[in-house]
């Protein structure tokens, strides 16, 4: 079964959502993996969705040809692969850990913090900033989740990384995403 | 002047330790004064901390009285150099800051706790607080270690904006 990627961008409406997923739904697609959210009053939609074997990308590109029309959507369609982690980066025994970053917006602090972050080996599992505050004064908010190495030490990696932040003039704290199964 | 700008991000004092007040004295009782007017001129402030407004001391005020949310209730109290001394019953939820105006954040707190310190006459009390005033104790007891709750939240779907639109 073929899996597509497919993103959306327009200035928000409602009736976006309704729209692209009625698309899909009358091509008997499913929505798998989604991340669809507001940005600064644009509606992003990034998803994930299998077809019928017998869909091609220019069959979703025509099904939602009308709706991208109707809300003036800047719309990607992509067939994808068979998705391989790498073997040596050792993603499947990484660990979890959140990071959180403020302070005055300025140029750099993604790729500082995410340069510090791959140094280590490590990995952006989840990401989103938040540009906030007034336009005199604006304030840049990131928070991530990650995967550190298990070896040899996640917690000194951690530490270099909030080091990398606070070399940036931002406030950062790490932490281990810690969970009890009960 | 009792009632004082209250600072927002990224200024630095939010983000500095604030240092003891170890002796509770005139200035300290100032403080207090400060912090209580401030907290009450601001509507749905249920708390706010010496660092807030731009002193970098370890002292905070709350007053959770007639919240919806709260259990016990102590009314409005400013504790100087305060500790914890029990916590139990680990908490989520949502909240915000006056000095973070823009987003909230769902935050994991102890839903009880001892907290101990000094009041404006320099007696040292110990308070037990649960279920909001727990959580308001425990934010203001962040914000005199420089940690904001943008520094608890456990990932990034935990963040939200207050408003879409502005």
């Amino acid at each position: 079964m073929p899996r597509f990627s497919l993103s959306a961008v327009g200035a928000d409406r409602p009736g976006i959502v309704a729209g692209v997923s009625g698309a899909l739904v009358d091509l008997g697609c499913n929505l798998e993996d989604s991340t669809m959210t507001i940005l600064q009053g644009y509606f992003a939609i990034l998803l994930v969705v299998s077809a019928g074997s017998s869909v091609g990308v220019g069959d979703l590109e025509a099904a939602l040809a009308p709706v991208a029309s109707r809300f003036d959507l800047v719309l990607t369609v992509r067939l994808l692969g068979d998705a391989q982690l790498p073997e040596s980066g050792g993603l499947a025994d990484a660990v979890p850990w959140t990071i959180a970053v403020h302070g005055a917006d300025r140029t750099g602090i993604v790729h500082g913090v995410t340069s510090a972050l791959a140094a280590e080996g490590g990995n952006v599992v989840d990401l989103s900033t938040h540009l906030v505050g007034s336009s005199g004064a604006p304030v840049y908010v990131m928070t991530l989740r990650v995967t550190l190495p298990a070896e040899p030490d996640p917690a000194a990696a951690a530490e270099r990384i909030r080091r990398a932040a606070e070399a940036l003039g931002v406030h950062c704290t790490v932490h281990p995403d810690e969970s009890d199964t009960l | 002047m009792p009632v004082r700008p209250v600072l927002v991000l990224p200024h630095p004092v939010l983000v500095t330790p604030a240092v003891a007040v170890g002796v509770v004295d005139e200035a300290a009782r100032s403080l207090a004064v400060d912090l209580v007017d401030t907290m009450r001129a601001s509507p749905a402030c249920v708390g706010l901390a010496a660092p807030q407004i731009g002193v970098g001391r370890r002292a905070f005020a709350v007053d959770v009285t007639g919240h919806r949310k709260a259990r016990s209730c102590h009314g409005a109290f400013v504790l100087f150099d305060p500790e914890v001394l029990e916590r139990s019953q680990p908490e989520l939820a949502r909240e915000g800051c006056m000095s973070v105006p823009d987003l909230t954040g769902d935050v994991q707190r102890d839903g009880a706790l001892v907290v101990a310190g000094l009041d404006p006459e320099g007696r040292r009390v110990a308070l037990e607080v649960d279920a909001f005033e727990a959580r308001a104790v425990q934010h203001e007891l962040d914000h005199l270690d420089g940690l904001l709750f943008l520094d608890r939240v456990p990932g990034p779907h935990s963040v939200f904006p207050r408003k879409v639109y502005r």
